[in-house]
């Protein structure tokens, strides 16, 4: 059970269907695990429901009736639509449905189609073990997305942020003054967190980060490494 | 709420029933019932007339398809379809830019279980309970939140505006803007435990 949670901005504004990708898959991926999170998101969603049934009707053409019965018989005659009441008919398209189930089932669903392996075999990179970054493929005009690993019981240099990142523990553990993160905890931190986050001693620590402003290292050692970072 | 809408909600839970059983008349009136609505859901969000036909067209179809999964014990018909409207938008904005992500990957589909029909109506009169209390009470909340803070949660609903943004639109300080939506949210909040006390009276009374 995860103890930090998205705002319940985000989460309205996730089930108002509006995040970017990248803020929109770290979401799903935390609602995944967290029922907590899933009862709000779905107040907001019968939220949505009633600001459509509270919506100015706006007339509607006059042919679009006959319109979608046509294409609904259309589809039915060329098999497209579900043809017995007990069957719903496969809502993914093949190619989709293929990569879901070649993918590894240990990650998370909506991360699923985007990432290659388990943690232990993606391409990691960076220019220290302490610290390893793989980019996501999802990555949008506000956002930038992908996995950080903090290698067993290191330390990361003190850093402070110049705008958001959104970090999703997935795997493993780490710490910083302000508390312990767990699989499932969502954090964020902004140009006020100052922090030196630890992984736990045990094993690696793999977090999904979400930022809209790259690292900015404070340290002796931190301001070396920035141009690195990114 | 008025009986009158409660009739309404129940109404439109039943046409979605039918239409799991393939029925084309409850289809129809599913349309003249909702399809002005969705459609005005569509140009909220930014869509134009011909854009929101389209999409009011993808909805309607992809309601035909799914209506064997509609669980009136999960939510209203109305809340079922805002689901699928929001999605399919989503999908149809990705289209033109492929690097986009899908709705599936943000709503994974729940492993469809295969749902007789017999079961679905039989659960049906114990469910309409639980979803009408749901539906009354976001719907008590809404009229009950001021005019001020209905208009923020409308912009982030349908234009997905930024704090920042809707404080430009409506010519306020960002500390307003904040401060209003956070009052919308806590009582949304509120209205999550307190549904939840509902449930639980509902799931005790019945076993």
């Amino acid at each position: 059970m995860a103890n930090y949670h998205p705002s319940d901005e985000l989460l309205m504004q996730f089930a108002a269907g509006q995040l970017t990708n990248a803020l929109g898959i770290q979401t799903a991926c935390h609602l995944e695990s967290c029922i907590e999170c899933q009862k709000k998101v779905f107040i907001y969603e019968q939220l949505g429901g009633d600001l459509i049934d509270y919506s100015t009707p706006v007339e509607v053409n006059t042919e679009a009736k006959s319109r979608l019965l046509a294409t609904l018989h259309a589809k039915r005659d060329a098999g497209q639509l579900r043809t017995s009441d007990l069957e719903p008919i496969e809502a993914l398209e093949p190619v989709f449905k293929q990569q879901l189930e070649h993918a590894d089932q240990r990650l998370p669903k909506p991360l699923r189609r985007f990432v290659p392996s388990y943690y232990e075999h993606l391409p990691w990179s960076g220019f220290s073990k302490s610290i390893q970054s793989y980019d996501l493929p999802f990555s949008d005009e506000q956002y930038t997305a992908r996995f950080y690993k903090i290698a067993a019981g290191k330390e990361l240099p003190q850093h402070t942020h110049q705008g958001n990142e959104f970090t999703l523990v997935l795997s493993g553990s780490f710490s910083d003054l302000s508390g312990d993160y767990h699989p499932g905890d969502f954090v964020l931190a902004n140009t006020s967190t100052h922090h030196q986050p630890q992984a736990h001693d045990k094993e690696d620590c793999i977090c999904f980060a979400v930022t809209d402003a790259p690292l900015k290292m404070t340290g002796f050692f931190g301001r070396l490494l920035n141009p690195f970072l990114r | 709420m008025t009986q009158g809408t409660q009739t309404n909600a129940q109404y439109l839970n039943n046409l979605v029933l039918k239409i799991a059983l393939q029925d084309e008349q409850a289809y129809l009136e599913l349309f003249d019932a909702c399809a002005s609505r969705l459609k005005a859901y569509a140009i909220k969000c930014g869509s134009s007339a011909s854009d929101a036909e389209d999409l009011l067209q993808e909805c309607m179809l992809t309601v035909w398809n799914k209506a064997p999964q509609f669980k009136p014990a999960s939510a209203s018909a109305m809340t079922w379809m805002y689901t699928i409207i929001r999605n399919r938008r989503i999908d149809i904005l990705r289209k033109e830019k492929p690097s986009q992500i899908q709705s599936f990957d943000l709503w994974p589909e729940e492993d469809i279980a295969q749902i007789s029909s017999v079961e679905l109506i039989s659960s049906h009169l114990d469910d309409e309970v639980e979803s009408d209390l749901n539906a009354k009470m976001v719907r008590i909340l809404i009229e009950s939140l001021p005019e001020e803070q209905r208009q923020i949660i409308y912009k982030v609903y349908f234009e997905g505006k930024s704090h920042s943004e809707i404080a430009l639109d409506l010519g306020l300080p960002l500390g307003t803007i904040k401060s209003r939506l956070r009052l919308a949210m806590k009582k949304l909040d509120n209205l999550a435990k307190e549904q939840m006390t509902w449930l639980i009276i509902i799931l005790v009374t019945n076993f």
